[in-house]
């Protein structure tokens, strides 16, 4: 399937018209960790998921608003949109 | 003679006129390699055939392929190897030789555009069977796109299809859920599926729910002696010579059909006036050969002879071998999916339609197979069928590969479709492989190749030929960025570089003047590039103590603080000035180069920790003028009543004052070292101030700088550019800025990663040299300890006009447990330079200048 982003401000958009920040960690964006080798983990090292992933998005060619989506790297299909 | 080849520069004439062969390439407006057959015709179009010596018809490096003896197949491979400066000294003779005509360097760029489309279908190739699975797959509600490298039908010669494919071709016209795009190619195949089409107006992007494939087949290219020669068509493409174009291909012609459909074309040629010495077909067509041509049954070309031209075909048959005078040859022996794109689908990405799986079905079978594969279902599983293996002659007349070059290459061991497409280039030429294909598959099975050995060659895109011009149709955009006083540094001869998406003056031509100008007298400069962002709100003095390492509260209203920008690793990626204007409403300026992506960091923070702010991107609103040099106070009381002396308005203070009638938010700040006020004011005032800022300016000196005495100034000041002396992994203490970064802060981004890099110990940091002069080493030198070991690179290095020595940059690691105090650096060649670590600003290290 073609990538198409849900965005809850413009509808689905390609996903060219975004910047993806990659994959979220436990805890969120942001979140913190209860110490610096945990901050650690959250800021190295990735899970690279093959399958349903959650990652944010920004949407830099229409509402430059940011968005999280969960989209499945092996098909590319959004299945959820918080 | 309607072409040359390629490498042979052999006489070609036209011969497919479906869009597959080489044959047809003119350069059309100064443009080479057009395939005429495909392309419309406009008046006042200038054609022309690709140039030879001394004319296109006698080409006198067509008698290159006498050399053949020297011109063996792997020719690059066992030629010219050694010595190595033979090749350097060929290279550019055989590039003037090979190719199909010279490429323009004179035209105007083009200014193409790239579109997007999100069909639930998309339908390639408008022929019996697409324009059926596009009519099916818009019966049943879904957006449909069909697309077809000609005119929809053009291709085609009058008959039973012709017919079938109009009647179709304005049901779909009528309907509301299919559009059409003509003289539209696919150009490949990729994930997604994303099938970019090539069209005059635009480089589509189809981004397709699911595609279905349905090219067609294309007839099989004959191969034996003589078969490149003008005169030898392929049956479609002269019927449609005589059909469509009501030309006869020939005067007498000698026909070879094998399919049901060559009947048609020869029912086609005959009409158009065309005499047919002799017609060669399978003895279950013989009797449905018109009366009164005669007919060889089981008969086939085994060479087509003559020169220049055709002037007769040998063919042999059951009854003996015969010479038949005719100055046209006309095969139509069977079909070869034109599957290139259907081969570049990995798995289930497009399915196949008509002929493309079916070759040579019938009309019911294509539509049938068009409506099925309209509705989602494959339209037939592909069989292809070998054609029986050549015996000599052009096998791929894209890249001139003839039959012994095949020889060769098997009793040299490429024993593979693979590995004799590689060493050949068979296959490789602008058909891709849509000619010659089946006949290479062919040669490798009758020598005993195996099936992995005879498998087909990987397609790759693109499947038909594109220029590199129309992929990059778009690149052009986001266009490139311009600040409000972009003419007026065009009107004073401004060098335009470009400075991330910005056009920016490197210099108005003179940039050591320029430099001297903020120096001694005054200078302006167009800093309107610069990221500027407006936060304010409740919490904006609680959001920017969390984004920024310093402190940020302790900012009084009008006074300006110099910051950087961590990641979350600890890593700097931007820095800029934080200016209070009041209580919770900051100005923030950012690099010119990080400003978009810098939009994106404030507002994700904003949104994670759900604190009320605004943020207002300013960046093209407003304009931003540095007026610098130690007469700037002077030139700006000329223009402005407000108080400017350090007194009322000290360093790294701002104030909000009207220069010239502008109200504008100054700013001193430091990046050049001298006195220098930064003006922030409506863009749409910019000219009017830079105008009367020169005009006031006039007696004291006054010119405009550009970004190379910029960088010159800033330098001698050591004063940082991100990107240019950062690097992915720089933290503030590797560059010197631990100042910048309090880590008693309870919290800011990237303050867990600082603490705990800082457990360990720092290995490489950003330290500065002077080298005695007047040669300085180049940016990007190496830097080696005294020892001769490798220690780092230099980012920065320039020779300072006001110290009389040059002054660095770079990066350094530790070595012995010990920083550098003297390197050498090393930009190549002969070049190595004495230099010495340095600490503090090169230039006024007190920094009395800039407080003035």
């Amino acid at each position: 399937m073609p990538l198409m982003i849900p965005c809850p401000n413009c509808g689905p958009r390609p996903y060219g018209e975004f910047w993806c920040s990659g994959e979220l960690p436990d805890g969120g964006h942001g979140g913190a960790a209860s110490n610096l080798e945990a901050d650690y983990a959250r800021v190295w090292l990735k899970r690279n998921v093959a399958g349903p992933q959650p990652e944010r998005w920004f949407h830099h060619a229409g509402c430059r608003r940011w968005l999280a989506i969960r989209r499945n790297t092996l098909s590319n299909v959004v299945d959820g949109n918080d | 003679m309607f072409s040359r080849s390629f490498k042979y520069r052999r006489r070609r004439g036209l011969y497919c006129l479906t869009g597959d062969c080489p044959n047809c390439l003119v350069t059309v407006d100064g443009e080479p390699a057009v395939r005429a057959c495909v392309t419309p015709a406009r008046a006042g179009q200038r054609v022309a055939r690709r140039p030879g010596w001394p004319s296109p018809d006698s080409d006198i490096v067509g008698g290159i392929r006498l050399l053949k003896p020297l011109l063996p197949v792997g020719f690059y491979y066992k030629t010219f190897i050694r010595p190595k400066w033979v090749w350097r000294m060929v290279e550019p003779a055989i590039r003037r030789l090979a190719g199909v005509g010279p490429v323009p360097k004179d035209l105007p760029p083009g200014s193409r555009e790239r579109r997007s489309h999100h069909p639930d279908v998309l339908v390639i190739g408008g022929g019996v069977a697409g324009l059926a699975a596009a009519l099916t797959a818009a019966e049943s509600g879904g957006s449909v796109l069909l697309v077809d490298e000609g005119r929809l039908g053009d291709k085609v010669a009058p008959g039973p299809t012709r017919s079938a494919i109009d009647r179709l071709a304005d049901q779909a016209r009528a309907h509301p859920e299919i559009t059409i795009l003509e003289v539209a190619t696919a150009v490949g195949l990729y994930e997604g599926p994303l099938v970019p089409v090539n069209a005059p107006d635009a480089l589509h992007l189809v981004f397709a729910g699911r595609v279905v494939v349905a090219t067609g087949a294309v007839e099989l290219h004959a191969v034996f002696p003589g078969a490149d020669l003008p005169g030898v068509w392929l049956g479609r493409g002269a019927a449609r010579m005589a059909g469509s174009h009501g030309m006869a291909p020939g005067r007498v012609a000698v026909f070879a059909g094998e399919t049901d459909e060559s009947l048609h074309h020869l029912e086609t040629i005959r009409a158009s006036g065309v005499t047919v010495a002799a017609a060669l077909v399978p003895s279950g067509l013989a009797d449905r050969v018109p009366e009164g041509v005669r007919t060889i049954v089981s008969g086939r070309v085994t060479s087509a002879d003559g020169r220049r031209r055709v002037v007769a075909a040998t063919v042999e048959s059951p009854s003996g071998r015969e010479r038949i005078a005719c100055d046209t040859v006309i095969l139509s022996l069977g079909l070869v999916p034109r599957d290139s794109l259907l081969r570049q689908s990995q798995g289930s990405e497009a399915i196949g339609a008509g002929d493309v799986v079916l070759a040579g079905a019938d009309l019911e079978t294509s539509m049938a197979s068009g409506r099925s594969a309209g509705a989602g279902t494959p339209g037939g599983r592909r069989e292809v069928s070998l054609p029986p293996p050549c015996r000599g002659g052009f096998v791929c007349p894209c890249e001139d590969v003839e039959l012994g070059d095949l020889d060769l290459a098997w009793a040299e061991g490429y024993q593979s479709t693979e590995l004799l497409k590689r060493y050949s280039t068979v296959t490789m030429g602008p058909c891709q492989g849509a000619l010659c294909h089946a006949h290479l598959r062919s040669f490798v099975k009758a020598r005993g190749g195996d099936e992995l050995r005879t498998g087909a060659t990987t397609a790759r895109p693109p499947a038909r030929p594109v220029k590199l011009e129309d992929i990059a149709a778009g690149a052009r955009y986001p266009l490139e960025y311009h600040t409000g006083l972009h003419e007026r540094h065009l009107e004073l001869g401004g060098i335009m570089e470009w400075a991330g998406a910005w056009k920016r003056p490197e210099s108005y031509g003179d940039p050591l003047a320029e430099y001297w100008a903020v120096r001694k007298d005054v200078s302006i400069m167009d800093v309107g590039t610069l990221g500027k962002y407006r936060v304010t709100g409740p919490d904006a003095t609680e959001f920017l103590e969390r984004l920024y390492p310093c402190h940020v509260a302790t900012i009084a209203p009008g006074k300006s603080r110099y910051a950087v920008l961590l990641n979350e690793a600890g890593y700097l990626f931007d820095d800029g000035m934080i200016c209070a204007l009041g209580a919770g409403d900051y100005y923030l300026t950012l690099t010119s180069g990080g400003a978009d992506a810098a939009e994106s960091w404030l507002r994700e923070w904003a949104e994670t920790w759900g604190l009320e702010v605004h943020i207002i991107n300013q960046t093209t609103t407003l304009g931003a003028i540095n007026v610098a040099g130690p007469a700037a106070r002077r030139l700006l009381s000329r223009l402005s009543t407000d108080p400017l002396e350090a007194a009322a308005f000290p360093y790294a203070q701002h104030r909000r004052i009207t220069v010239a009638g502008v109200s504008c938010l100054a700013m001193r700040v430091g990046f050049t070292g001298e006195l220098s006020y930064e003006l922030h004011h409506p863009r749409l005032a910019g000219r009017a101030l830079w105008d009367a800022l020169l005009e006031a300016g006039r007696d004291l000196g006054i010119r405009p700088h550009g970004l190379a005495a910029l960088r010159l100034l800033r330098l001698e000041k050591a004063h940082i550019i991100v990107n240019q002396d950062t690097d992915f992994d720089s933290t503030p203490a590797k560059l010197g800025l631990d100042w910048a970064v309090k880590l008693d802060k309870p919290f800011f981004v990237g303050k867990p990663a600082l603490q705990r890099i800082a457990t360990l110990e720092r290995q490489k940091g950003l330290l500065q040299f002077t080298f005695p002069g007047p040669d300085t080493p180049a940016e990007g030198a190496q830097l080696l300890g005294a020892d001769g070991t490798h220690l780092g690179y230099l980012t920065s290095a320039r020779f300072s006009p006001v110290l009389g020595h040059g002054v660095a940059l770079g990066w350094v690691r530790k070595h012995n447990g010990e920083w550098p105090g003297t390197i050498v650096a090393h930009d190549g060649g002969d070049r190595r330079f004495q230099g010495t670590v340095t600490t503090g600003a090169f230039y006024d290290s007190s920094g009395a200048r800039l407080r003035a």
